[in-house]
Parts: C-alpha cells; structure tokens; sequence
C-alpha cells in the first residue's frame, strides 16, 4: 500500500493546489467532527458556508488542528488520523488500543498526545507518522488535553481522579498534579499562564495558577460545562445540559452572563477576530457568538451528533 | 445471557467509581407523534412530572418536589415490586410545555443505558392537534471498551426506541390521530 500511496501524493499536493485556487480559503476555518453522522464538516468562518463534509467512520470526537495539518480521534474504531486541512485525505491513520478521546497537538515539537480515557495514560505520537514514541501515565479517565500557548506545558484532565495532569512537554516529566472540582473534563490553557478546567460534577471552572500548581479560584457555571475557550476579557464555557454558554470575566473571574444556545452545546474554540464559535450535538448546528454584544449572530446546520472536542478552528 | 450480565452488574459493582464512566460515544433519538387533542389537553395528561401513568409501561410514580427543578421520581414498572428507574427533573417549563429529565438510577437490565437524560415537549400542529416530541441523550450501558451485544450502542438505542415509541403510541390512543 505504501507505494501506492507516495505516487499519489504529488497529485494530491496538485489537487489541493488547485482546490486553494478554486476556493479562495482566506478566512478562519472550523473542522467539526460529527459523531454520530461519521463525518468531518469543513466551515469557511468568513463567508458562512460549509465547505466540505467529509466522510470519516468510527464516531470521531476530538480534534486538533494546525497549519499543516487537522487531527481526528474516532474513540469507535480506536482511530487517530491526520488528515490534509484542505482536501480531508487521510495522509496518516494509526489504530491506538484502549480508548482514545481527546488530543492536542504540539506544534513545535511535532508531537500529538492522544489520551486513553480507559487506561490512565496518554500516548505521544509522531505528528506525522502517528507512530507512538512514548506513554505519560495520568489518573483515572483523562478526557481533555491541551498544550500551553509557549509550548512549555501539556495539560490532562483526570475525570475520575477529580485532578489535572500538568507535564513537561519537552521532556514529557510529570510537572504536577493538580486537584480540581469534581470530574473535570474539558480545560484549556490561557495565553497568559492559567489553566482553566471545566468541572461536570460540580457545575464549575477551576482556575490553576501554573506557577504555584494549585486551584486559585472556582467560578460556578451552568450545568455540565464541557469545553472552555477564551475571548477578549471573557472566559466562556459551553453548558451541556443546561443549553448555554456561561461568561466570565477574566480578571475578576465572577461570571458575567449566560446565553441560550442550541441543544447540548459542547465543543467551543475562538477565531482570529475573537469570536466564539461552538458545536451543539443535540440540535446539528454550529453557532457563531460575539462576546462584546453577547449574541449569537449565526447558526449552521452540520452532519449528525457534533462535537469538536478540542481545538477545532484553523486560522 | 442471565449470566453475562449478572457478572457484568458484579463487575460494575466490585470496581470503584467505574459506574462515573461511560461509553466513547453518546447516542441521541427523538420520537415525535401528531395527536388531534389541543397541546393544553395533551399537556394536562404529560406534563405532572409526578404522573407518568400515561405510559403503558409504568406500573406507579411516587416522588417528591412536585415539578419544582430537583424534583424527583421514582417510576415502578409492570406491577407492584416490579423493577425501578429513579429520576430528576432538572428543567420544567409549562409556558413552553417541556420538561426534562435524568435517570439517577437504574439497572442496566432494565434500561441499558447509562448518563441519559431526556426532554418532552408539546406544541401546537400545523393545521390543528398537537406534536408531542420525546428526545434522549445517553451512553451505552456498558462504560468500558467492546461491549457485550446486549449492552452495546444498538442494544441501547433499540431499547430507549421502544420505551418512547410505546408512550407516543398510547398517546395517540388516547388523544386520536389528527384528522386531517
């Protein structure tokens, strides 16, 4: 198979070529994996339209995205694949035994941690292989991952431990490990050096002084906050049952407001402009949201069962 | 079969904390059914999250809490001292006539599903009647890896499918079909 896939890939470099030419690819772009409707939607941010709606089987759920390249993890078929960020060709696909749920990519080392919701580890593959090349151990159920805007720290969230993993993402040493509220599944890492966790147990965001490894604040959300993301001053955190999103303000970190969304909001990522965009798995739809007037200015409908569970938008 | 799931329940039983975790992928359904009767009638007979008599399948409801948020439930099913499934109602709208619902506890040989909550809404129909419209999120009910069949995503689907299916038929019994 090997050859066969080397003297395509001039051709496909060709064809994406030609694809950036055919559609003038200028703004934000939003990968969606659709869980349920096995499929990956491709949103042009700035024109509003969906571009592409590739297929994709074994239920994928998280995702990674950089310049070069967009990361899937299909927990149904053990699957993480790299795909070209344009045409959607897998260019790299590995089968991982266990349960691999969430990823985050690191892009200056080219490495991608994938973890293993039902072995309390997280694997360390090759970026462009997909070859693993080390095992991190965790806590009991690691669901999200994210790395550090300096690249410096790669973060876990331990669900049934009730703890965050911090390690070196250089030397991939365990840094420390952070107790939270209960069952913390997604979390994402501020540019200024907080990490902020979203606790389903306790309906609650923990705010992680890097520095100090501990939880220096706990700010109440809706029910269920699954993903987190940042915009200007705000933190907003998607509320899976309760179908909002919840703002907070980021440096007194009381909460600000909450908005209605579609059905089960979850994945949730900001673009270039600062806008929020999330994934609503109940009602098959995106939403595009502007934090300043707190309104959701447009709505998008995607394959079945959205999720994007990570970083999801391209600039 | 008996077996199986008896040492899968011992298994879930003798492992700490595993009944938190759950499936790698939540599955979703919505049933919906057309009745002739206007949605306030249709809502008098559903929307008392303390009577869910209106469902073949239930034998009794007692709870507490009304249709306050946290209000519970506990549904016996079939007959006196049948199996149970105990549940919260974490939203209740009667402006909207919806209301939504978790199971807090149930055995997986009663309904294979875990982490599922669960939405019922009226609205009016076009051209007259009501739309009565039951949604359910949930996982399978095994929590780890390679499922035994009875407990597998299909398996899970299959059931919440027909519990639905049973109420949404009933109701249509009971309020007619919409003639038009």
């Amino acid at each position: 198979m090997r050859w066969s896939r080397n003297s395509v890939r001039p051709a496909l470099k060709l064809a994406a070529a030609l694809c950036l030419a055919a559609l003038p690819v200028s703004g934000d772009m939003a990968y969606i994996t659709c869980q349920n409707g096995d499929a990956l939607s491709l949103f042009d941010l700035d024109k509003g339209i969906e571009v592409a709606r590739w297929s994709l089987p074994g239920q994928p759920a998280g995702i990674a995205v950089s310049d070069e390249a967009v990361f899937t993890v299909a927990p149904m078929a053990k699957a993480v694949r790299r795909h070209h960020p344009l045409t959607g060709e897998v260019l790299a696909e590995v089968m991982l035994d266990g349960g691999p749920t969430g990823v985050a990519y690191d892009v200056a080392r080219d490495r991608l941690f994938v973890s293993d919701w039902y072995n309390a580890r997280i694997w360390v593959l090759s970026g462009h292989d997909l070859s693993i090349v080390a095992e991190l151990e965790t806590g009991a159920a690691p669901a999200g991952l994210d790395v550090s805007a300096n690249g410096r720290l790669l973060a876990s969230a331990d669900r049934d431990a009730d703890q965050v993993s911090l390690f070196d993402a250089d030397t991939l040493e365990l840094v420390a490990r952070v107790k939270t509220g209960e069952r913390p599944y997604g979390l994402r890492f501020h540019g200024d050096g907080r990490l902020f966790v979203g606790n389903v147990g306790t309906n609650d965001v923990s705010v992680v002084d890097l520095a100090a490894a501990e939880v220096v604040a706990t700010i109440p959300v809706g029910e269920r906050p699954y993903g987190i993301a940042f915009a200007g001053g705000y933190g907003i955190a998607t509320n899976q049952y309760a179908n909002t999103l919840s703002l907070f303000d980021l440096e007194t970190l009381s909460p600000i407001s909450e908005i209605d969304t579609d059905e089960y909001p979850e994945g949730i990522d900001t673009t270039s402009d600062g806008q929020i965009v999330i994934a609503n798995w109940f009602d098959n739809t995106i939403q595009v949201i502007d934090p300043e007037t707190q309104s959701i200015i447009a709505t998008y409908p995607t394959a079945d069962g959205p999720r994007a569970f990570g970083r999801f938008i391209r600039p | 079969m008996k077996r199986r799931l008896f040492l899968g329940a011992m298994a879930l039983a003798t492992l700490p904390g595993i009944a938190l975790a759950h499936g790698p992928s939540r599955q979703k359904i919505a049933l919906t059914a057309e009745v002739a009767a206007e949605p306030a009638d249709v809502w008098a007979a559903i929307g008392n999250f303390q009577n869910m008599s209106w469902h073949p399948a239930v034998h009794s409801t007692t709870g507490n809490g009304g249709n306050e948020i946290d209000a519970t439930r506990q549904l016996v099913l079939g007959q006196d001292g049948g199996p149970t499934i105990d549940e919260v109602l974490y939203k209740y709208d009667a402006t909207k006539m919806s209301y939504s619902y978790r199971i807090t506890d149930v055995k997986v040989e009663v309904l294979p599903v875990t982490n599922y909550s669960s939405h019922l809404t009226v609205t009016p129909r076009d051209g007259g009647g009501s739309k009565i419209e039951w949604k359910g999120a949930f996982y399978r009910g095994y929590p780890n890896n390679d499922p035994p069949a009875e407990l597998n995503d299909e398996a899970a689907i299959a059931a919440v499918t027909g519990v639905y299916q049973a109420g949404l038929d009933a109701l249509v019994e009971k309020f007619g079909a919409p003639g038009s």
